[in-house]
């Protein structure tokens, strides 16, 4: 009989042995040291698991049984038995520490962001990521890409439904990036498997994690902390760039960033803005104001035939900067640039039959925030 | 005293034998018994404190 107790262990050790790497049903071994750490952490605990139920169960079943009734076995009748007790209270303390010792290990790294080469702000916003590489006059925000023909169910969805960003988060492989994650609202998760990170953005508050990627690839995630009406269509994109790949990336969103910054004082045309205007409100405002400007109302006004907003130029403008203060509309001063922001308003103001004719200027908008 | 001492290690185990128990019941000093446990918990805490200062350097 305990040979055979013997044989079903090596058994089940056997057959995990061949299934080492995630398939669905596990959590993902990732691709960073500490990802890597982590899943053997799970398994470690997880294979003791295994074998102390294996122990105690197939204990229980065999003396169930072996002592059965009907064999005429008839209980043990005695109390206590002192070196029993102290033993089987020694054994779980002795796994617990054993056990205890490596996850500190492996926590203490975790939470080490220092000596970081990189550093990107990530702040959450409902709903969508802001990244900042700080020091690199580089930043960005990434909305979920996913049409909402396929949410409604209009069209097949796609191979990363939901899971798939206008612009991914770009990091170099092999470089310690360190990142400082906060909130404009409510609480967020910036939560990506494969890098083993989910940490909380949290409004006021500044936390700190780091990755330091192993392999080039692209990485999804999700906001993991229930944060509104759109929580779900928040993903996040993390594409991993060899380091090379990387420095010309940033050097290109640089110079881009340059010549977005001088674009603020030149006239603009009417159709140039209102094309950019386009792109930006579908992926910023339609997530509540609806692609066609109707709005959803009473929480979101339609924008479209909205008679406050075709007669007064400058109460729109003040709502798309600053908000409205205990709505749903949020300052978008500092998440647009200028031109972003005149584009948007030079749009919503000729589209949808909203005729007025009215172009707003980069350098008016650059004015107004300044102020 | 050292009975004392066991005593209390044997209930910050968790394990004590019936003969000790008895014993230790018959006593007519607790205040003996919950000094010397109020003390060892301290040095436990102590002992956890170092370990943990241990771990974090």
């Amino acid at each position: 009989m305990r040979s055979r107790c013997w044989w079903l262990l090596v058994m089940t050790f056997a057959a995990s042995g061949s299934q080492a790497q995630t398939n669905g049903w596990n959590m993902p071994v990732g691709v960073t040291d500490v990802s890597g750490d982590i899943y053997g952490l799970h398994m470690t605990i997880f294979w003791i698991c295994v074998v102390i139920g294996v122990l105690v169960f197939g204990a229980m079943f065999y003396s169930l049984f072996r002592y059965r009734h009907s064999k005429g076995a008839k209980a043990a009748n005695f109390h206590e038995h002192t070196s029993v007790e102290v033993l089987w209270t020694a054994i779980p303390i002795l796994i617990l520490v054993g056990m205890a010792v490596p996850a500190t290990a492996t926590l203490k790294n975790m939470y080490d962001a220092s000596d970081a080469e990189l550093d990107v702000m990530i702040t959450g916003q409902q709903w969508r990521w802001r990244y900042e590489y700080l020091g690199e006059d580089v930043a960005f925000t990434s909305n979920m890409s996913t049409p909402r023909a396929q949410i409604s169910g209009e069209e097949a969805r796609g191979e990363h439904y939901l899971l798939e960003v206008d612009e991914p988060l770009v990091l170099p492989t092999d470089r310690k990036v360190r990142f400082l994650m906060t909130s404009d609202d409510v609480i967020h998760s910036w939560w990506v498997p494969d890098l083993a990170v989910k940490q909380d953005t949290i409004p006021g508050f500044i936390n700190e994690n780091w990755v330091k990627i192993n392999e080039p690839g692209i990485y999804r995630g999700q906001c993991a902390e229930l944060c509104g009406i759109d929580h779900g269509f928040m993903p996040v994109v993390v594409h991993a760039m060899e380091e090379e790949e990387f420095d010309g990336w940033l050097a290109e969103r640089k110079a881009a960033a340059e010549e977005e910054a001088m674009g603020v004082d030149r006239e603009w045309e009417m159709e140039e803005l209102v094309e950019r205007g386009e792109s930006v409100y579908q992926s910023i405002c339609s997530s509540c104001h609806q692609a066609e400007g109707q709005g959803s109302p009473p929480a979101f006004p339609a924008l479209a035939n909205n008679e406050q907003l075709i007669s007064d130029v400058d109460w729109h403008l003040d709502k798309v900067i600053n908000g409205v203060s205990g709505a749903a509309m949020p300052a978008f001063r500092s998440t647009l640039n200028p031109v972003e922001l005149a584009a948007v308003v030079t749009y919503t103001r000729n589209a949808w039959g909203n005729d007025t004719g009215d172009v707003v200027q980069p350098s008016e908008v650059a004015e107004l925030i300044a102020q | 005293m050292w009975t004392v001492v066991k005593s209390v290690l044997a209930a910050l185990l968790g394990v004590q034998n019936n003969r000790n128990r008895q014993e230790d019941f018959s006593s007519d000093k607790p205040g003996v018994y919950i000094a010397t446990g109020v003390v060892i918990t301290l040095l436990f805490v102590l002992l956890l404190v170092f370990l943990a200062t241990l771990a974090a350097r």
